[in-house]
C-alpha cells in the first residue's frame, strides 16, 4: 500500500507537468468573438450590424461636451456662462466661446473618437461583408456623412479606408478629404434607395450631404462649387418631402413622422441615449416645470444680441424660453438662492440679457434652448429625434448657393419658401447677409452657426465677451491625445 | 482572542504536553514520531536531557551533599515553568521542575553555579552561593519563537532568509476593534503601507508594498491563505491568525510568477502542533465604543447668515443630527486541541460593528475548522481547512458626509408644508444646486451588501522517503454578494425624478487551484543542504452575476419587490448578467543551499501560461535568485550574534484585469427596431459593439527587483533587525491607451473600433531604504520594554515612459475636484520624468485687497508642481511593557512628506457670493481678512503638507492570576484607537491617500493619490474595553 501511495503521489505532478495543455484558450462567456459574427447566418445580422454602424453616430452627438457643444458653444448663437464655481470646468467652455482654446481640450478629443471609431466599425464591417454591394455602399456614403464633419471642424484628417490595413494614419489635406467624400458619395449613391427613410441614408440624404459639402467648398479648398451644391439641393428638394406647416413639429418629441426631416438621429430615452439638451440648458428649478426626472444642469444658454435678430412676429422665436417660470402646477418658481444683485430677484425668470459670461452671471440669465420640445417627464435623455438635415435647410442651401451664381429671383424663392413658413412676410431683395441672418433663424441650435460663420466671414469677428480671433480658429486644432497616440498626425496650423 | 493570550496559550499546550509525555511515553514517542519542525526536534532533545538528567541525578544521590529547593518562573507572566532543567554547571546533576515549576536538588561541597534552561527561554546561571532556596526568573528566547519563516510553498529558517521577509507574530499585531487581517499590521512592517481614511466600519484598507507597482486593480499584495492563491480576505478573522508574513522583494515573491508583482502576504491560521491530548477553550469578548472625531469646523448659523447666507429661520448642526455614538460588539471563541493522530481547531467569530451614522454598519460571522490527521507514522499527513464567512453590512449614501458639513445651518430637518409632506416626507429641501438635506439622504436612500465566502482546502503530504516529501492540495474559494440599493420615492436626490427606484446585484466568483509539489532536501556535500521544490498548480477562476434595477413606485416597497417598480428600461434602471472564466497553468521550481550555516542561496523559477494572454504571448517566466552569508560564523563581530549581508534579484508579473481583452469581444449596444415601427416586436435586436479593440500581443506586466539587505541581531538576539535598499523598475504596464483612428496595429487586418486599446507601455522605477530595530524586554525588575521601530523612506515613483512603440501618453492628466464648476481641470499630472501623482496647478502669489485670488497663471500649461500625495516616509513605533500582571502596548504610526488636497477647503472657504448657499468651512489656514471673494479655483493653497504622527492604538491589560485548575489564564484589557493626531493638515483626516475615493477605474485611480475628497467618511476615535478567557 505504501508503495501505491508512493506512486500516485510521484505521478500527480508528473502527470500533470506532461499531459497539461500549456496553451489556453480563452472562452468568452457573456460576449461575441469576431468569429461568431463571421460565422452567423442569422438573416437579422446584417441589418443589426449596419444599424449598430449607425448607433455609432446617435451616440454622443447631443450630449454635453460632444461635437454639438464646441460647434454651438464656439458660434456666437450659444454660450455656457459661468456662474461662480458652477461651470467654470477649468474655463474650458469660457475659452470655447472666447476662441482661445487649446488643443488639450477635452471636448476636441471626444469628437475625433467620436467619428473615428465609427469609421473603424464601419471599415471592419466592409472588409467583412465586401460582397454585399447594398451594404458596402450605405456604409461608405455614411463614412463620407462623418468625413462631411471632421473636413469642416478638423479640416486636415487622416483618410482610413477599408484598404488602409498598415500602420498608423497621416494627415490628408482638405482638398484630398474633399474630393474623398464626393467620390464617396458619387460613386455609391445610386446603388441607395429613393425612399423616404429618415434613420438610415438614401438617395436624398446622400445628395444633402454633396449640397452641404459644394456649399462649403470655397472654405474647404478654396474653389466655389455653388452650382453643384444647387444641384445638389435640387435633388434633395426633389424627394419625398414637404415643409412642416408646423415649424416646431420638426422638433417635437415625437417628431419620426416629420414630412422635413430627411436624415435624423433616432434619439430614444431608453434604447438609444445621448441627447441631453434638456439638462444642458434647464435651470435646475425647471425640474419643476416639466416634471424632469433628473435636475437640469443650468448650463447653455443663447446670446442677447443672436435673441434679438428675431423678430417678436417669428414663430421661431418660440426657439427660446423665456420669461417668467412656472411649475407644472402653475405656480411661479422661486429661485432662493438667486443672486442679491439680480434685478429680477428670487422669482425665476430668464431673462435674454446675461449680466458676464464669468465669473458670475446670474443663474437666471440666458434665454434657454427651447427649439425642442421637452415633454413632461422627460428623462435625461431626450426622445426627440434630431435632424442632421432638413429640407428647410435645403431650400436654404439653394437660395445662397442661387444667390452667389447671381440667380436672385430663384434665390429669393427658396429664401421665402422658409421665411413665410414662420410668419414673417417674405423678402423683397435679397442680400448675402439677409441669407446670412435667416439661417440663424431656421438653423438655431442645429450646429449649422459655425459654419455659416465662417463661410460668410464672419467668424473671426468680435461679439459679445469675445474678441477678433485669429484666422487660424476657422479650423479646431487636431486633439492633443491623437497627435500623442498617433506620432504620424500633424497639428493644424496656428496651433 | 489578543495576542498575550496566544502566548499563554503556546506555553500551556507545551506544558501540557511535557507533563503526558514524561509521564507515560517519552521515549517511545521519539522514536516512533519523526517531525519535521524544528522546534519540536529541539524540544525533544531538551527531554532526553532531562531524562538523563534524572537517572545521573539518583546515580549520584549519595555523595556529600545539601538540599536547594526553588521554583522557575516565566519572567515576563510570573507563571511557573514546569519542566524546566536545573544543572550544575560543569556536572551532569540535575533534575527537571515538577507542574508547580518547583525543584530540589542535591548539591555539594564545590558547586557554585546552577544552569537553569527551557525550551523558548534563555538560559540562564545563577549562583549558588549559601542560598537555599532560589526564585528563578526565566526571560522567552525571541529569537527562537520566530525561528521559521513562511514562505511561498514552505517555510525557512529565518537565519536561512536571502531575501525581503518579514515575519509578524500575534504579539506584535495592532491592538482594539480591529475587524480586518491586514490592519493587524498597519504600520509594523517597513515598506508596507496600509491605510484607510476615515472611520467607516465598511470600508477597505489600501495596501501598498513599497509603493505602486501597477497601474493596474491589482496594486494590492497577493493574498496567500493557508496555502491558498489569491484567497478573499473576507475568509479568515483576525482572531484565527497564527502569523503573517510578508514577502517584500521581487526574489521571494516571483514563486508567485505573474501574480508577485505588488508584493505577497501570506496568512496563516492557527494550527495546533502535533502534541498529544490537549484541548484548549479560549474565549475573547470586547465592546467598542466610536466616536466622531476632528470635524472640520463650519460657520456657526449666525456667522453664516452675517456672510450672506440665506436665514431659513432654524438651527439645525447637521453633522450632530448625523452622527451618534456607536457601540460594537465582538466575540471569539475557539476549542483546540489533539487526540491520537488528530488535531484540531475550530473557532467562531462573531462582530456587530456599528458606525458613527445611523444606516452604517456591518454584522460578520466566521467559522472556522483546520483539522489535521496523520497517519503510517506521520509520514502521511491530511489536512482539511474550512471556513465559512457572512457578512451583512448596510451603508449611506456617503454624500451625506458632505452635505452634513455645507448643508445650510438656519435650515430646519423638517417643515411641515404642503409641498414638503407630498414631495418630501416632510424634509426641508429646496430646489438648488447640489443641495440635499442630509438628514433626508442618509435616510431615503439605503445599501446592502451581504457576503457569503467560503473556502475550503484539502491537502495531503506524503513523505516517499525520509527526505523526499511530495504533496498535493485543491481549493476552492467561493464568494458570493448580494447587493440591494434603494432610493424612496420621496428621495430628493435620485428618488424623486425617478418617482423610487430600487435595484439587486449578485457577484459571485469561484476560483479553483490544484496544485502539487515535490520537496527534496539533501547533504549534497559535506556541510552543504540543500532543498530542492518543484511543483505544478492549475488555477480557474470565474466570475459572474447579474443585476436588475427598475423604478416608479406606488409604495417604496425597495429591492424586495422589484416587480412593483413600472418602469423597466431608459434611465435609473438596468438589466444585465455577465461571466467570465479563466485559466492559469505554472510550474515552478526552487533550490536552497545552506553552507553550514555561513553561506545561503536561493534560486527560483515560475513559469505561467494564462489564457488571458494574447495569443503571441502565452507564457511567462519569471527567475529570481538570491544570496546571503552569516559573517558572525567567520568573524568574531563582538555584540553581534548575526550580521547576514543578502542580495536577490527577482522578476515578477501582473495579469490583465479582464481575461477577454486580448480578444475583440462584441457587446451589447443599442436596441434596434429594423423597421422602426414599435407595435412588430419580431424584428427588435440588441446591437453589437466591439467592447475594446483586441490586443493580440497583450502580455504580464514585469517588475525586476534588486534588493540589498542585512539581517542583524546583537546581544544574544536581545535586539535584532534588517535594513533593506530594494530598486524597481516596472515596464510593460496595461493600460488602456487612446489609439487614432485607422488600423488596429495589435489586431492586423482589422480597424480600431474604440478609442483606446489595452496594451503594454510605460517604464517606472522606484526605490527605497527600510530600517527595523526591535529590543526584545529591556528594563529592571519587572519592569521590561519592548520596544520595536521601523521606517521607510521612498524615493518615489519615477515615471520613465508612459509610451512604446509610438503609442502612450507624455503626460497623464487625472482628477478635477469636481461640481460645482471644477469638472474640467485636472490637478494631478503624471509626467514623464516626474514622480508619479503630482499636484499641478497655479500658484497663490496673494490676496487682493479685493479679496481676489492673485494667481501664477490661468493656462493649464503653465501651471507649477505643487506637491505630491505620496510619502516620502512612513514609520511604525511599538512599545511594549510589562510589569507584574500588567501589560501597556502604545502603537505610534506616521507618514511624512505627502501632500493632500482638502476638497472643503478648495471648494467651501471662499465668502464669493455663489458659494453661500452652501455653509463654509473655516480652518486655521482660511485666509479671514480678507475673505477670498472670488470663485474657488484650484491653486497651491489648498495643496497642504499632510505629514502627521498618530497615537494609532494603545491596550492596557491585566492578567489574573488564576488558581483553578480548569482556568488557564483570565485577561481584561483596554483599548484606544486613534487617539490623537499631530499634524499641521486642517482636513478630515492626515492619512496618505494612494488613490482617488472618486475615481472607480482601477486603472486610474492610483494615478491620482494625495485627494480628501469631500465625500470622506468622518474620523473615529474608538475604545474598547473586553475580557479573554482561556480553559484547559
Amino acid at each position: 500500500m505504501l508503495k501505491s501511495i508512493s506512486k500516485t503521489f510521484l505521478l500527480i505532478p508528473v502527470v500533470f507537468l506532461l499531459g497539461s495543455c500549456w496553451e489556453l484558450e480563452q472562452e468568452v462567456l457573456d460576449g461575441i468573438t469576431p468569429e461568431d459574427v463571421a460565422n452567423s447566418n442569422n438573416p437579422a445580422l446584417i441589418d443589426v450590424l449596419k444599424a449598430s454602424a449607425y448607433s455609432r453616430i446617435v451616440g454622443s452627438w447631443g450630449g454635453h461636451n460632444s461635437i454639438w457643444s464646441i460647434y454651438e458653444v464656439s458660434s456666437d448663437e450659444m454660450a455656457i456662462p459661468q456662474k461662480g464655481a458652477d461651470w467654470e470646468d477649468g474655463g474650458l467652455w469660457l475659452r470655447m466661446h472666447r476662441h482661445t482654446w487649446q488643443p488639450s481640450d477635452e471636448a476636441f478629443n471626444n469628437s475625433w473618437a467620436y467619428c473615428y471609431t465609427a469609421i473603424g466599425e464601419i471599415n471592419n464591417l466592409i472588409v467583412s461583408y465586401r460582397d454585399v454591394e447594398a451594404l458596402t455602399a450605405e456604409l461608405r456614403v455614411l463614412r463620407a456623412l462623418i468625413y462631411s464633419w471632421l473636413i469642416d471642424s478638423f479640416g486636415n484628417v487622416p483618410i482610413v479606408t477599408e484598404d488602409d490595413l498598415e500602420g498608423n494614419p497621416t494627415n490628408n489635406s482638405r482638398q484630398e478629404v474633399f474630393d474623398f467624400i464626393e467620390r464617396s458619395v458619387l460613386e455609391n449613391v445610386d446603388l441607395l434607395p429613393k425612399s423616404d427613410t429618415k434613420t438610415t441614408l438614401n438617395y436624398y440624404s446622400a445628395h444633402a450631404i454633396l449640397a452641404k459639402l459644394y456649399l462649403n467648398a470655397e472654405v474647404y479648398t478654396g474653389t466655389a462649387r455653388w452650382a453643384d451644391a444647387k444641384a445638389a439641393a435640387d435633388v434633395v428638394i426633389s424627394g419625398p418631402y414637404s415643409l412642416s406647416a408646423n415649424f416646431f413639429s420638426n422638433f417635437a418629441t415625437r417628431n419620426g413622422g416629420s414630412t422635413e426631416n430627411i436624415l435624423t438621429l433616432p434619439y430614444d430615452e431608453n434604447n438609444a441615449q445621448g441627447f441631453n439638451l434638456v439638462q444642458m440648458t434647464l435651470h435646475y428649478l425647471s425640474q419643476n416645470t416639466y416634471n424632469l426626472q433628473e435636475q437640469p444642469w443650468n448650463g447653455y444658454a443663447s446670446l442677447e444680441e443672436f435673441y434679438n435678430s428675431f423678430d417678436d412676429n417669428d414663430v421661431r422665436k418660440n426657439s427660446f424660453i423665456v420669461g417668467p417660470q412656472f411649475a407644472a402646477d402653475g405656480t411661479r418658481l422661486n429661485d432662493i438662492s438667486a443672486e442679491a444683485n439680480d434685478p429680477d430677484g428670487p422669482p425665476l425668470t430668464f431673462t435674454p440679457e446675461i449680466n458676464m459670461l464669468a465669473p458670475n452671471a446670474f443663474r437666471q440669465a440666458g434665454a434657454r434652448v427651447g427649439k425642442f420640445e421637452f415633454a413632461s417627464g422627460a428623462a435625461s435623455s431626450l426622445n426627440n429625434d434630431y435632424p442632421l438635415f432638413r429640407l428647410a435647410d435645403m431650400y436654404l442651401t439653394k437660395a445662397e448657393a442661387a444667390f452667389r451664381l447671381g440667380q436672385t429671383s430663384e434665390a429669393l424663392t427658396a429664401l421665402n419658401m422658409v421665411r413665410t413658413r414662420a410668419g414673417m412676410p417674405a423678402f423683397t431683395t435679397v442680400t448675402l447677409d439677409t441669407i446670412f441672418e435667416e439661417r440663424g433663424r431656421e438653423m438655431f441650435a442645429e450646429a449649422s452657426r459655425r459654419t455659416d460663420q465662417i463661410r460668410f466671414g464672419k467668424w473671426n469677428q468680435p461679439w459679445w465677451e469675445k474678441g477678433q480671433s485669429q484666422p487660424f480658429r476657422a479650423l479646431f486644432p487636431i486633439p492633443l491625445q491623437q497627435i500623442n497616440a498617433n506620432p504620424n498626425l500633424t497639428q493644424n496650423p496656428g496651433y | 482572542m489578543s495576542v498575550g493570550e496566544k502566548l499563554i496559550i503556546a506555553k500551556l499546550n507545551l506544558i501540557l504536553h511535557l507533563r503526558f509525555e514524561i509521564k507515560y511515553s517519552y521515549l517511545f514517542r521519539f522514536f516512533k514520531t519523526k517531525n519535521p519542525m524544528r522546534n519540536y526536534l529541539q524540544q525533544l532533545k531538551s527531554l532526553m536531557l532531562v531524562m538523563a538528567l534524572v537517572f545521573g541525578a539518583s546515580l549520584v544521590a549519595n555523595a556529600q551533599s545539601r538540599t536547594i529547593t526553588g521554583t522557575v518562573l516565566d519572567a515576563s507572566l510570573g507563571d511557573p515553568v514546569p519542566g524546566a532543567t536545573v544543572l550544575v554547571k560543569g556536572t551532569t546533576r540535575g533534575v527537571a521542575t515538577d507542574l508547580d515549576g518547583k525543584f530540589t536538588l542535591e548539591i555539594q561541597s564545590g558547586d557554585r553555579v546552577l544552569v537553569v534552561s527551557f525550551v523558548g527561554y534563555l538560559t540562564k546561571e545563577v549562583e549558588i552561593g549559601n542560598q537555599s532556596t532560589f526564585t528563578i526568573n526565566l526571560e522567552e528566547d525571541i529569537q527562537s519563537l520566530e525561528e521559521a519563516v513562511v514562505i511561498g510553498y514552505g517555510s525557512q529558517d529565518k537565519k536561512e532568509i536571502t531575501s525581503a521577509v518579514v515575519g509578524v507574530k500575534p504579539e506584535d499585531f495592532n491592538r482594539g476593534n480591529v475587524a480586518n487581517p491586514t490592519q493587524l499590521l498597519q504600520g509594523k512592517v517597513a515598506g508596507l503601507s496600509i491605510t484607510r481614511a476615515g472611520g467607516n466600519p465598511n470600508g477597505g484598507f489600501d495596501i501598498r508594498l513599497r509603493g505602486l507597482s501597477t497601474f493596474g486593480a491589482n496594486s494590492s499584495p497577493l493574498i496567500v491563505l493557508d496555502g491558498v492563491i489569491g484567497a478573499s480576505l473576507d475568509n479568515v478573522d483576525p482572531n484565527d491568525i497564527q502569523s503573517i508574513d510578508v514577502l517584500k522583494d521581487g526574489s521571494a515573491a516571483a514563486i508567485y510568477g505573474a501574480r508577485g508583482s505588488s508584493g505577497v502576504i501570506l496568512i496563516t491560521t492557527t494550527k495546533k502542533g502535533t502534541r498529544e491530548p490537549s484541548t484548549t477553550v479560549s474565549i475573547n469578548s470586547f465592546a467598542t465604543l466610536d466616536q466622531a472625531t476632528n470635524l472640520i469646523p463650519i460657520l456657526s448659523p449666525e456667522e453664516f447668515v452675517a456672510r450672506g447666507g440665506q436665514d431659513f429661520g432654524s438651527r439645525t448642526d447637521w453633522r450632530q443630527e448625523l452622527i451618534d455614538d456607536a457601540l460594537s460588539y465582538t466575540t471569539n471563541a475557539s476549542v483546540s486541541g489533539s487526540f491520537n493522530s488528530t488535531t484540531y481547531m475550530a473557532s467562531v467569530n462573531y462582530r456587530d460593528n456599528n458606525g458613527i451614522v445611523n444606516g452604517v454598519g456591518n454584522e460578520r460571522l466566521n467559522t472556522r475548522i483546520n483539522l489535521s490527521q496523520s497517519a503510517i507514522n506521520n509520514r502521511l499527513r491530511m489536512n482539511v481547512n474550512l471556513s465559512f464567512t457572512n457578512v451583512d453590512s448596510e451603508s449611506i449614501n456617503d454624500a451625506a458626509f458632505r452635505y452634513a458639513t455645507i448643508y445650510n445651518p438656519t435650515a430646519p430637518i423638517f417643515e411641515n408644508t404642503e409641498d414638503a409632506n407630498q414631495r418630501f416626507g416632510g424634509y426641508f429641501q429646496r430646489d438648488l444646486f447640489d443641495f440635499y438635506n442630509p438628514v433626508a439622504l442618509a435616510n431615503q436612500q439605503k445599501f446592502v451588501n451581504e457576503i457569503k465566502s467560503a473556502l475550503t482546502s484539502y491537502r495531503a503530504e506524503f513523505d516517499i522517503l525520509p527526505n523526499l516529501t511530495a504533496s498535493a492540495q485543491y481549493s476552492q474559494d467561493r464568494r458570493n454578494e448580494l447587493i440591494g440599493g434603494f432610493w424612496s420615492i420621496q428621495d430628493f436626490q435620485v428618488g424623486l425624478g425617478a418617482r423610487g427606484s430600487a435595484e439587486r446585484i449578485t457577484n459571485d466568483r469561484q476560483q479553483k487551484i490544484f496544485e502539487s509539489t515535490l520537496r527534496y532536501e539533501t547533504e549534497v556535500m559535506d556541510g552543504l543542504n540543500m532543498t530542492l521544490l518543484g511543483g505544478v498548480a492549475f488555477q480557474s477562476t470565474k466570475n459572474q452575476g447579474f443585476g436588475a434595477r427598475v423604478r416608479q413606485y406606488l409604495f417604496d416597497l425597495g429591492w424586495n419587490n422589484l416587480g412593483a417598480g413600472a418602469i423597466r428600461l431608459g434611465n435609473n434602471t438596468n438589466l444585465y448578467s455577465y461571466a467570465n472564466e479563466d485559466q492559469l497553468n505554472s510550474a515552478f521550481g526552487r533550490a536552497n543551499f545552506n553552507y553550514r550555516n555561513l553561506f545561503f542561496l536561493s534560486a527560483s523559477v515560475r513559469a505561467e501560461t494564462y489564457s488571458g494572454f494574447g495569443e503571441n504571448n502565452q507564457t511567462g517566466v519569471f527567475p529570481a535568485f538570491s544570496v546571503g552569508s552569516d559573517f558572525t560564523q567567520i568573524f568574531d563581530m563582538g555584540v553581534f550574534s548575526q550580521f547576514k549581508p543578502r542580495v536577490s534579484y527577482g522578476v515578477t508579473g501582473n495579469l490583465p484585469p479582464s481575461p477577454t481583452l486580448a480578444l475583440g469581444v462584441f457587446g451589447n449596444g443599442n436596441r434596434i427596431d429594423l423597421d422602426g415601427d414599435p407595435l412588430t416586436t419580431d424584428d427588435i435586436y440588441v446591437g453589437i459593439v466591439q467592447n475594446s479593440n483586441p490586443n493580440r500581443f497583450l502580455k504580464w506586466e514585469t517588475k525586476k527587483e534588486f534588493n540589498v539587505g542585512v539581517d542583524y541581531a546583537m546581544f544574544d538576539g536581545k535586539v535584532n533587525g534588517s535594513v533593506d535598499y530594494y530598486v524597481r523598475n516596472i515596464s510593460d504596464l496595461l493600460f488602456n491607451v487612446p489609439v487614432s483612428g485607422g488600423p488596429n496595429i495589435f489586431d492586423p487586418g482589422r480597424f480600431n473600433t474604440v478609442g483606446s486599446t489595452w496594451v503594454n507601455l510605460a517604464d517606472l522605477r522606484a526605490a527605497g531604504f527600510e530600517f527595523a530595530i526591535g529590543v526584545a524586554r529591556i528594563g529592571k525588575g519587572t519592569l521590561k520594554w519592548s520596544p520595536n521601530f521601523n521606517f521607510t523612506i521612498y524615493d518615489k515613483t519615477t515615471i520613465e515612459s508612459l509610451s512604446a512603440g509610438g503609442l502612450g501618453f507624455d503626460e497623464l492628466r487625472f482628477a478635477t475636484p469636481g461640481s460645482p464648476g471644477q469638472n474640467n481641470n485636472p490637478i494631478i499630472y503624471n509626467r514623464v520624468g516626474q514622480t508619479l501623482g503630482d499636484f499641478y496647478g497655479p500658484r497663490l502669489l496673494g490676496i487682493s485687497e479685493a479679496g481676489e485670488y492673485i494667481l501664477s497663471t490661468t493656462n493649464p500649461d503653465e501651471f507649477e508642481r505643487l506637491g505630491n500625495g505620496l510619502p516620502q516616509g512612513e514609520f511604525g513605533f511599538a512599545n511594549g511593557f510589562e510589569y507584574g500582571q500588567w501589560s501597556l502596548n502604545v502603537f505610534l504610526r506616521g507618514a511624512w512628506g505627502h501632500d493632500l488636497y482638502n476638497s472643503y477647503r478648495g471648494f467651501y472657504e471662499n465668502g464669493d457670493a455663489p458659494s453661500n448657499t452652501w455653509n463654509s468651512v473655516i480652518t486655521e489656514k482660511t485666509p479671514t481678512s480678507p475673505l477670498i471673494t472670488s470663485t474657488p479655483t484650484f491653486n497651491s493653497s489648498y495643496v497642504e503638507d499632510a505629514s502627521f504622527i498618530r497615537l494609532d492604538n494603545m491596550e492596557l491589560g491585566y492578567n489574573f492570576k488564576t488558581n483553578s485548575p480548569n482556568l488557564s489564564s483570565f485577561r481584561v484589557y483596554f483599548a484606544a484607537q486613534n487617539l490623537f493626531t499631530i499634524t499641521n493638515y486642517s482636513g478630515i483626516d492626515p492619512e496618505v491617500r494612494v488613490r482617488d475615493l472618486e475615481n472607480n477605474d482601477p486603472f486610474t485611480t492610483s494615478l491620482s493619490p494625495g485627494i480628501e475628497r469631500r465625500n470622506t467618511y468622518f474620523q473615529t476615535r474608538s475604545f474598547t474595553l473586553g475580557l479573554s478567557l482561556n480553559f484547559k
